[in-house]
Order: C-alpha cells, then sequence, then structure tokens
C-alpha cells in the first residue's frame, strides 16, 4: 500500500535497532527535495508515522575534505590540492573549479602565528624561514554556496635552505601608459645574464592541473640582455602573469617571482589632444583623444569622458569654469571678445576610476568685436535710411501720378465760350490730345466771309489788308498781354 | 507577458547594478557587457559552423530563464556569475575531439575566468550570496548544467556532443547578453 502513495522503502534501513541510519543509497537526485518519515515497531505494535522531513541533498551537504600534498624545494614549499570526491563517479560537486581552497599553515614552534593563505590547486608558498618544519591544513569552500569544507589531516615538511641567487631579476615592475605595456626588473649586478620574459594565461591557475609547462615566452623578450621587455603585444585585456627566467652561460637559471597583469586596471590613460577654434562668439574645444588611432580598443573599454577647464586669462581673478563631456567636440558660448582663453583638458573613466594628467594647455585670442549698443544704433539708423528712401521715393511717385491725373482729368484752364458746341464735343475732339502749347491769345483773320458768298473782292482783300495791318498791331499788342487780351481783340474784329 | 518579463529584467538588473556599483566594483557592469560580447565572438570564432550530421542528435536543454529574474533583485550579478562558473568547467577539459581553436578558446576561458574572480570579490562582500542561497531558481540551474554535463559524459565528448554543447552555451549567453544590454 505504501507504492501507491509514493513512499518507498528505505532498503538497509528497515528493522534498526538504533536511531539513525545511512540513508545515502536512496539520495540519487541531488537537487530535488526528499522527504523522510520513520516508524517504531514494537512486536506487532506499530506507531504512526513521525513528521515528514523535507530536504534538499545539495543544501544539507557538506564539503569533504581535500588531498593535501606538500613538496619542499629550494626554500619553497610546493602544494598540491586534490579537491574533494577526487575519485567519486558520480559527484555532489560536479564544478570542482569552483572551489576556493583556504591553506592554513604555522611554524611548529612553541608560539606558533596561523597564517591564511588562498591557494591555486597547484600553488607555491615563499617566504618560509629556512630549515624550519611548518604543517599544513587546507579546507576546499564554496563561498557563492555559503560553504566551508572540512578541513584536511594535517601535514608537516621541513623547509629546506634556499640557495643564494644573486642571478635572478629582482624588483619586477609594470609601466604601462595608453596600453603600451613596458616590464623593467633589477639585474644584481651580473654579467653575461640573459633574459627571457614568460608569461601564464590567469585562468591556467585555476585548473587541477599543473601548470609549469604552459608558460610562453613573450615575443621579441627571449634571449635579451637589457633590463626591459615591451610585452603590449600580449596584453589584449586578458589575465596573465609574468615571470623573468635569467641565464648564465649553459646549466645556470633562476626564475623570478611572478607579477599579476590585469591590463585594463594597470594600465595608466594618456593625455588627450586639444586645439581651439573661434567662430563668432564661440569657443570650440576639439580633443583628439588618447592613444590616437590604436587606442579605440582602450577608449572602449574606459568608455572614456573629458574634463575641460577653461579660463580667461586677465589680470583679474582667473575663475576657472569645468565642463565635463563623452563627445571629442564641445563648445563654450560666452565668450567675451580681445580677451585670451586658455583650456586644458583631462581623460578620465567612472568605471575603472581612472584619469589622465591634464593635456598642454592650449590659448586663443578672441577678436575684437565692436560694442553691441553701437551695432544696434548702426542697425537701426541703416534701417531708418532705408525706410525713409522708400518712402520719399514712393510720395514722389504719387506726387507725380497726381499730378498727371489733375492735368488729364481736370485742367485748370477752361476752352472759350463762344466755341459753343465745342464743349460738347470736348471729348471726342482729337484736337485736345495733340495740343500741348497753350492757346494762342488771338488769331489773324485774314478774310472776311460774307454772307453773299464765299467770292472775295479784291477790295475786301485791302481792306482786310488794312484790318490786318491793324489788326497786326492790336494783335502784336495783344500777343503780350495774354488770353484775356486776345478774346477782345477777336471781339473787335468782329465788329 | 513579455513585456512585463522584460520591464522586470530592466528593474532588476537596474537596481542589482547600482548594487555592484556602490562596492567600488564600478566597472563591473562595463566589463560584463565586454565579456559577454567577446565571449560571443570567442565561441564563434574556436569552431566552424554546426556540422549538419550532428543535427540529428541535437536536443534542447530548457535553459531556466527564471533565474534571470529572481525574488531578490542583488541575486542576478549572482545568477550570471554562476552561470559562467558552469561555462568555465564544462569547456576545461577532454576538448581533443572537439578540435577547435585554441587561442579563440584560451582567450574564452580567460575572459571568463577574470570576470567569475572580480564578481564572486565583490558579491562576498556584500554577503549577497545569502540570499542566492535561498533561491528556488538556482537549484534548477544547477540541473541545467547537471543536464549538459551528463550529456557529455555519456557521449564521451565526442564532435557532436562538443557541437551541441556549444550551440547551447551561445543561447545561454545570448540571454545574459540580451538581459545585461537593456540596462
Amino acid at each position: 500500500e505504501l507504492k501507491d502513495t509514493g513512499w518507498q522503502e528505505l532498503p538497509g534501513c528497515q528493522a534498526v535497532c538504533g536511531t539513525g541510519c545511512d540513508i545515502s543509497s536512496a539520495i540519487s537526485e541531488y537537487y530535488d527535495p526528499h522527504y523522510v518519515r520513520v516508524r517504531a515497531q514494537a512486536g506487532p505494535l506499530v506507531s504512526p508515522w513521525s513528521h515528514t522531513l523535507e530536504m534538499v541533498p545539495e543544501y544539507v551537504a557538506e564539503i569533504g575534505p581535500p588531498r593535501l600534498e606538500l613538496q619542499s624545494t629550494d626554500g619553497v614549499v610546493k602544494v598540491k590540492v586534490f579537491p574533494p570526491e577526487e575519485n567519486e563517479s558520480k559527484k555532489m560537486w560536479i564544478n570542482d573549479l569552483s572551489f576556493k581552497y583556504n591553506l592554513v599553515f604555522w611554524e611548529n614552534s612553541s608560539h606558533a602565528q596561523l597564517q591564511n593563505k588562498n591557494v591555486f590547486p597547484v600553488d607555491t608558498i615563499d617566504d618560509l624561514a629556512p630549515n624550519s618544519t611548518y604543517c599544513f591544513k587546507v579546507q576546499a569552500n564554496l563561498p557563492m554556496d555559503g560553504k566551508q569544507g572540512w578541513f584536511s589531516p594535517i601535514s608537516c615538511v621541513k623547509t629546506t635552505q634556499k640557495a643564494v641567487d644573486d642571478l635572478c631579476a629582482t624588483n619586477l615592475s609594470v609601466l604601462a601608459l595608453n596600453m603600451n605595456f613596458h616590464l623593467l626588473w633589477n639585474n644584481q649586478g651580473n654579467q653575461d645574464v640573459t633574459y627571457d620574459v614568460q608569461y601564464l594565461l590567469g585562468f591556467l591557475k585555476k585548473l587541477n592541473d599543473d601548470h609549469s609547462d604552459k608558460w610562453l615566452s613573450v615575443p621579441m623578450c627571449e634571449n635579451i640582455t637589457n633590463t626591459q621587455c615591451n610585452f603590449t603585444s600580449i596584453a589584449t585585456t586578458a589575465f596573465f602573469y609574468l615571470r623573468v627566467q635569467a641565464r648564465q652561460g649553459h646549466n645556470k637559471s633562476c626564475l623570478s617571482r611572478e607579477v599579476e597583469v590585469d591590463p585594463l586596471k594597470t594600465n595608466g590613460i594618456g593625455p588627450p589632444g586639444v586645439r581651439l577654434d573661434l567662430s563668432d562668439t564661440l569657443l570650440h574645444i576639439l580633443i583628439s583623444p588618447p592613444g590616437g588611432a590604436e587606442g579605440e580598443v582602450m577608449r572602449e573599454h574606459y568608455d572614456l569622458s573629458y574634463r575641460i577647464l577653461y579660463w580667461k586669462n586677465s589680470s583679474d581673478k582667473e575663475v576657472v569654469q569645468q565642463k565635463e563631456v563623452k563627445q571629442t567636440i564641445a563648445t563654450v558660448s560666452d565668450v567675451s571678445p580681445s580677451s585670451l582663453y586658455c583650456v586644458k583638458v583631462q581623460a578620465f573613466s567612472i568605471a575603472y576610476n581612472k584619469s589622465s594628467a591634464y593635456s598642454q594647455q592650449q590659448c586663443i585670442h578672441t577678436p575684437a568685436g565692436t560694442p553691441l549698443p553701437l551695432v544696434i544704433f548702426g542697425i537701426f539708423m541703416g534701417a531708418l535710411l532705408v525706410v525713409l528712401l522708400v518712402a520719399a521715393s514712393l510720395v514722389f511717385v504719387f506726387y507725380q501720378a497726381y499730378n498727371k491725373i489733375k492735368y488729364v482729368f481736370f485742367p485748370s484752364c477752361q476752352p472759350p465760350l463762344n466755341i459753343e458746341g465745342f464743349g460738347a464735343q470736348l471729348f471726342s475732339s482729337p484736337y485736345l490730345s495733340a495740343a500741348e502749347e497753350p492757346v494762342e491769345s488771338c488769331c489773324v483773320i485774314e478774310s472776311m466771309v460774307t454772307e453773299e458768298g464765299n467770292q472775295i473782292h479784291f477790295t475786301d482783300y485791302k481792306h482786310s489788308k488794312e484790318s490786318s495791318r491793324d489788326s497786326g498791331n492790336y494783335s502784336n499788342d495783344d500777343n503780350t498781354s495774354g488770353s484775356k487780351g486776345s478774346k477782345e481783340t477777336l471781339d473787335k474784329e468782329m465788329v | 507577458t513579455m513585456n512585463a518579463f522584460g520591464l522586470i529584467q530592466i528593474g532588476l538588473l537596474l537596481s542589482s547594478t547600482t548594487i555592484i556599483s556602490s562596492l567600488q566594483c564600478n566597472h563591473l557592469p562595463l566589463q560584463q557587457r565586454k565579456v559577454i560580447e567577446n565571449s560571443l565572438r570567442l565561441l564563434d570564432k574556436m569552431g566552424k559552423e554546426f556540422p549538419q550530421q550532428c543535427l540529428r542528435e541535437k536536443k534542447s536543454f530548457r535553459f531556466p530563464t527564471q533565474v534571470l529574474q529572481p525574488r531578490q533583485k542583488e541575486t542576478v550579478g549572482v545568477a550570471i556569475e554562476e552561470i559562467f562558473q558552469h561555462i568555465f568547467y564544462i569547456f576545461s577539459k577532454n576538448l581533443t575531439l572537439a578540435a577547435w581553436d585554441e587561442k579563440a578558446l584560451d582567450q574564452f576561458q580567460n575572459g571568463l575566468y577574470l570576470q567569475i574572480e572580480q564578481l564572486e570579490a565583490c558579491v562576498i562582500k556584500k554577503h549577497i550570496q545569502h540570499h542566492w542561497r535561498k533561491e528556488v531558481s538556482r537549484l534548477k540551474l544547477k540541473k541545467y548544467f547537471q543536464k549538459i554535463h551528463c550529456f557529455l559524459t555519456d557521449k564521451q565528448h565526442d564532435l557532436c556532443s562538443w557541437e551541441i554543447s556549444r550551440a547551447e552555451m551561445r543561447k545561454c549567453l545570448q540571454l545574459i547578453d540580451k538581459v545585461t544590454r537593456k540596462l
């Protein structure tokens, strides 16, 4: 009836006399919750089931002790740690690379001081007193799972005398600017020493295997005599170790201490370049990023920003202003004319908390500008002049037009009254348009037109001559007197 | 639901990043984006395209996406660190039959390793791992990688099992990339 409910009998834990039992055989899925219950039996009597215990094996399991191997050579102790469950086919801790090993060691003396060191599976302990016995124990921890493992049994070893080796390279240091890396070291005053700079990729130390054969030579730094090496070629953004092997002759060699290099953390950012430009009242700051053309990778990884400092170089107190930008062009808009402005720029990375040195100071003179009120006045006067000119010409044009219209449609001179019917035909007569000259004051009537006929008598002619003579006199006089005079003359003639 | 999922992810990663930044681990979010970008690139570079003959054996391992949206916001960073640990472990041995480019593989491992170490230091500093321990999805994640590990072991790390695993890891990193980019 048990099988129906899902519960199974635990083999090896049936009819147990004590109050404990090993249930490992029933545990196969380490990440699934398991449920256990117990009941007592006394003869035919059976107790009810106990409260069900729920547990997840991975959660309750503890990390067993690792295995420790020690080797004492040349004044140092070489340590090799084998992970827990090393020979198990089915492991609780599958990822044995995630262990962090804590080595505890002390000198086997009366007042022993415990030392702690985080070690790799294959590691070296130096800085130990020679010819002394040291004892070691190690535990495997899983910090992310919040677990601390059991300690291995204690193992003791005696250190040897360290051979005084003045051949080794010492004081290894790294100088890095704009992702150009140099390793420098000291020669201990030896001659005929050649150096080999070697590097090891960081992750190899994390593996359980011995990495001593995984060191590679840095290109261009093999068999060199100078005490520096440019290792830019291998310094991509990865993490690695460096060491220097010193060689003298055929059989003498020495390995220096190791140096850790995290390129992005070690690198120093160089100063950017600055160029200034002016346009109107704007000051343009053109920044050339550090590292030049090859520095693109660096800029990308650091996510660089720029801090600009600018000030007006005047005799009064200089106020330094600051501006932070991400682009390589910045503009300052409130520059005063006829002044000297100076600028310097610094590159920085917020993420990596790094900043470069400031660039060289660049200065520029702003041009003399026309004072603003004068400019405004000038523009105003100019506009005024233009408006006046336009207005004047318009007025002139309109006046001329008015005059013409007045002359044509409303003339001041009236036609004579005796020209009857003339007015009626006034507008249809073409005579009008041709008349440019003022009306003549009088006209000379040379022949008398009688009612009898059209014949012209000579006597009449003489008469007319006389009269014309008279007329001539009169007309001459009247010509000068004006139009009114001409009217009178005409009247006289008719009579 | 997908929109809500996306919003939750953004919110969680925003808050988790704020926490990581305040630990003087300011460079980690930026570096993490670069590591993921780089890892995806190297994963492609180390081998050729997926072999046709392995298509028959291809299986889905069903990555537990809920691990990137845990109840405790700070633990997204820890989840990513654990994923990197597992990937690092898988690609650390028995690679002979895969016949991949060793240099690309080394750089891939090295990038992951650096990120793991730095993330771990920051997480421990702020005791975020205690919250992570109580996460249910944490066990689902371990199960997922256990499945892949068993798959490789059963197939004796032959070419097809490696190629299938590599494709699976690419999917996994792409998912993390998407979550990290939304920031």
